[in-house]
């Protein structure tokens, strides 16, 4: 009994000494499916110095023939772990030092049966490779560790190179502590191997549920891209859900917004100062300083708290545009897992912004788009125009004066401003003076019908909505047709909405390339649901060779006379 | 000079007229309104020359030329109103092109263009695009039938027929015309088959038929036999 409580003594050296390395920098998770041999070659190292340190710590007995031991949990913990071959190395291992470095009767079969045990180790983590939760617990460790080191009994009792009677001797002196001892320590081990890795599981847990949460706060901010007005409240936010003393944001110049600490004297508009926050731009890397060997010293202000922060850099495109920090003061230690977070939350904001890039660009996309449509406003369309009105100049001169109104109405009306909202009476007058100028050039192969609810003529719509659908009728349905060509335009109440309707009985929709044809009434759709929401939009109805049908909706209320 | 106008737009056609009448150098031998009309105008008026709008309904001005035999093909003014058009119409070889509006000056350089051409022997040829859609008369609409749908194409005294699965249309295209540009392959003097619509082909003591798609016979004579063979690859 006192030589298992001596042993368990010895264990609990060794449980101390594996705790520290539990909690120290050094640690990596050891997890039963590591892939790498860089990772078998940790585990092998580990519990071969446990094992060997379980012979030094063990207690001698029967004149130093034997050694209360615990090697076992060493090479069968292996086992588990790495598997049959690791289990066995170490095993060997182990015994191989118990064999040279220390002699006694007992010392080649304890060598042999510490291997067998790390086999033994390995054979369960084959066993239970698919459910690690149940492989890695400490009643597997308690039961594998209690087999071996019976079979460790047997195999001492018939391989001591002694008489028989010194062979039970010793297995009545050693059996006792091992098989009690040993069991307990394996599953102490494992216990704390456990508790280790789940803190660690807890740490990432947290840190990624508050970057996450930090992206969903900004992602709304930095929508604007990142200037004076949001980088404050980015800073408040990362701030308020990460708890550092201090958070900042800068652009490549100046710093733009400050939370927390030194706020007095960290003032947005101020140019960078520290050389860290410098050198994170300039290198495109993330800076640390942990407050002890190396420290953040304000060059601000003397009095400044801060002395530990790590900054990151925001990068768009691959360019930096600023960086984000966060900063401690002295007497709090820089969590490592802030650091992490600070890393993480460079690249979050980042891609944040290169969202914020990419939507300002299909804005600009949009306008450009849009004036595009407008210049266009065709040539073609214009030397045809012109070309009928010197023609009818020949026979009716009023009719070509007036004509030459209508175009330079036309005209006039093209040069609003494409953000103007106007009203469908408005739009009909542009439509209006389109059309006579399309009816004129299509003298007796086109007829225009107009079919409009007066009470919608207030009807709120972005300008230009209406030209492009009819021009659309004309380019692509009624020109092209070689028998009589229709066109009917209205505008009426259905189900609470406000619908128009350009209609041609050309039906040829689908004919036509859609990337080119489609492009103005792209267009439109995505300005009329800029304007009222996803619900509202442009609807295209195609009969081929019959009709074609474009269906603006818009919102019926609020339109009333 | 007679001269065919071709255009789809009335008051461009009459401006055009007033235009040619002023230089004293024309007379009008038709206004058409559309590709078709114009095919059966310069059959029946031989002009000397067409004033020829390219954007047309259905059938655009290049495609016309495409539809037309070279011995009936009279010299070719293009009149547009868009300058991207103008280069192509050099591509085509056109004898000359006008922009929409036309001003009397540039019409004159025209006339001088005309006035110094060689006769018609001499006229270069034009390479021609290849036909794709065919145009045909079904009642009193023009339909366009495309190639692929062709099972074959037979000439009679009456006219010129289009055989689909389907339907028979008439069409003002001469079967050198879709011989040479649509594809087509002579299996018989007044008989053309569309290749990828043969079903089978028997042969017996040397007389040949192909059967369509659709199970319509059509004759190979036997001169042209060999050549239908090897379109076949047989």
């Amino acid at each position: 009994m006192k030589l298992a409580l001596q042993l368990i003594e010895a264990l609990s050296v060794f449980l101390v000494i594996f705790y520290l390395y539990c909690r120290s920098p050094a640690f990596r998770p050891l997890k039963p499916d590591w892939p790498r041999p860089r990772g078998k070659i940790r585990l092998y190292l580990v519990f071969s110095g446990i094992a060997i340190l379980g012979n030094y710590l063990g207690v001698p007995v029967v004149g130093g023939q034997a050694i209360v031991n615990a090697r076992a949990v060493g090479s069968t913990l292996a086992g588990l772990l790495g598997g049959p071959a690791l289990g066995m190395l170490v095993g060997a291992t182990a015994g191989l030092h118990r064999v040279t470095a220390m002699s006694g009767a007992a010392a080649f079969p304890g060598a042999v049966s510490t291997t067998l045990e790390g086999l033994l180790g390995g054979l369960v983590h084959v066993a239970l490779k698919r459910r690690p939760e149940r492989l890695m617990t400490p009643r597997v460790a308690f039961a594998t560790t209690l087999v071996g080191e019976i079979l460790h009994m047997v195999i001492v009792r018939y391989l001591t190179q002694a008489p028989p009677e010194q062979a039970i001797a010793i297995v009545k002196a050693i059996a006792g502590p091992m098989v009690i001892a040993n069991p307990i320590g394996a599953a102490l081990f494992m216990a704390v191997l456990l508790e280790r890795q789940r803190e660690q599981d807890r740490v990432a847990a947290t840190s990624s549920a508050r970057a996450l949460k930090v992206a969903d706060r900004t992602l709304r901010l930095l929508v604007r891209g990142i200037g004076r007005d949001t980088a404050g409240e980015l800073a408040a936010i990362i701030k308020e859900e990460t708890g550092v003393g201090a958070v900042g944001v800068t652009d490549t110049e100046r710093v733009l917004g400050w939370a927390g600490m030194g706020s007095d004297h960290h003032l947005p508009g101020n140019p960078i100062a520290s050389p860290y926050t410098r050198q994170s731009i300039a290198e495109n890397a993330v800076v640390f300083a942990d407050g002890v060997r190396q420290a953040y010293d304000c060059t601000v202000s003397p009095s400044c708290q801060l002395s530990s922060m790590v900054i990151a850099p925001l990068q768009v495109d691959g360019s930096v545009v600023g960086t984000v920090q966060l900063f401690e003061p002295r007497g709090r230690r820089f969590l490592n897992m802030n650091k992490s977070l600070g890393e993480g939350l460079g690249a979050v904001l980042s891609s944040q912004l290169l969202i914020a890039r990419y939507q300002e660009q299909k804005s600009l996309l949009v306008m450009s788009e849009l004036k595009l449509a407008q210049a266009q406003v065709n040539p073609h369309f214009l030397f045809n125009a012109l070309n009928t009105i010197i023609a009818i100049l020949r026979r009716d001169g009023d009719r070509a004066r007036d004509l030459l109104i209508h175009l330079s109405n036309f005209f006039r009306k093209n040069l609003k401003r494409s953000s103007d909202v106007s009203t469908l009476r408005e739009e009909l007058e542009h439509v209006g003076a389109y059309l006579e100028i399309e009816k004129a050039r299509f003298e007796g192969r086109i007829a225009v019908e107009t079919d409009v609810d007066p009470e919608l003529l207030s009807l709120e719509m972005p300008a230009f909505t209406l030209q492009p659908l009819v021009e659309n009728a004309f380019k692509h349905g009624l020109s092209d047709m070689l028998g009589e060509g229709r066109a009917t335009i209205r505008a009426f109440r259905k189900d609470g909405a406000a619908l128009i309707e350009v209609e041609d009985n050309g039906g040829a929709w689908k004919e036509q390339p859609r990337e080119k044809a489609g492009l103005g009434m792209q267009i439109v759709d995505k300005r009329v649901k800029n304007l009222f929401g996803e619900a509202f939009g442009l609807t295209v109805t195609c009969v081929p060779q019959e009709l074609t049908r474009v269906t603006v909706c818009l919102p019926g209320k609020g339109a009333a006379a | 000079m007679r001269a065919l106008i071709v255009d789809d737009e009335l008051h461009a056609r009459e401006e055009l007229e007033s235009l040619l009448l002023e230089t004293g150098a024309f007379s009008i031998a038709g206004r058409c309104g559309n590709a078709v009309e114009a095919i059966q105008a310069i059959r029946k008026q031989r002009p000397d020359v067409v004033f020829l709008d390219i954007q047309m309904p259905a059938i655009s001005g290049f495609e016309l030329l495409s539809m037309l035999d070279d011995d009936e093909l009279p010299a070719i003014v293009f009149v547009t109103a868009h300058d991207a058009f103008a280069l192509r119409a050099f591509e085509e070889r056109a004898l000359d092109y006008l922009l929409k509006p036309v001003s009397r000056e540039r019409l004159a350089k025209t006339v001088e263009r005309l006035r110094k051409l060689p006769g018609a022997e001499a006229r270069p040829g034009y390479p021609r695009a290849e036909i794709r859609r065919i145009p045909c008369l079904a009642a009193r609409a023009i339909k366009l039938v495309d190639v692929p749908e062709v099972e074959f194409v037979r000439s009679s005294e009456a006219g010129v027929y289009v055989v689909t699965a389907k339907a028979e249309l008439f069409t003002e295209l001469t079967l050198k015309v879709l011989e040479e540009r649509a594809g087509l392959v002579r299996c018989h003097k007044q008989f053309l088959v569309n290749a990828d619509q043969v079903d089978e082909i028997s042969i017996d003591e040397g007389l040949a038929v192909i059967r369509t798609r659709s199970g319509k016979d059509v004759p190979v004579s036997r001169r042209h036999l060999p050549a239908v063979k090897a379109r076949l690859d047989l």
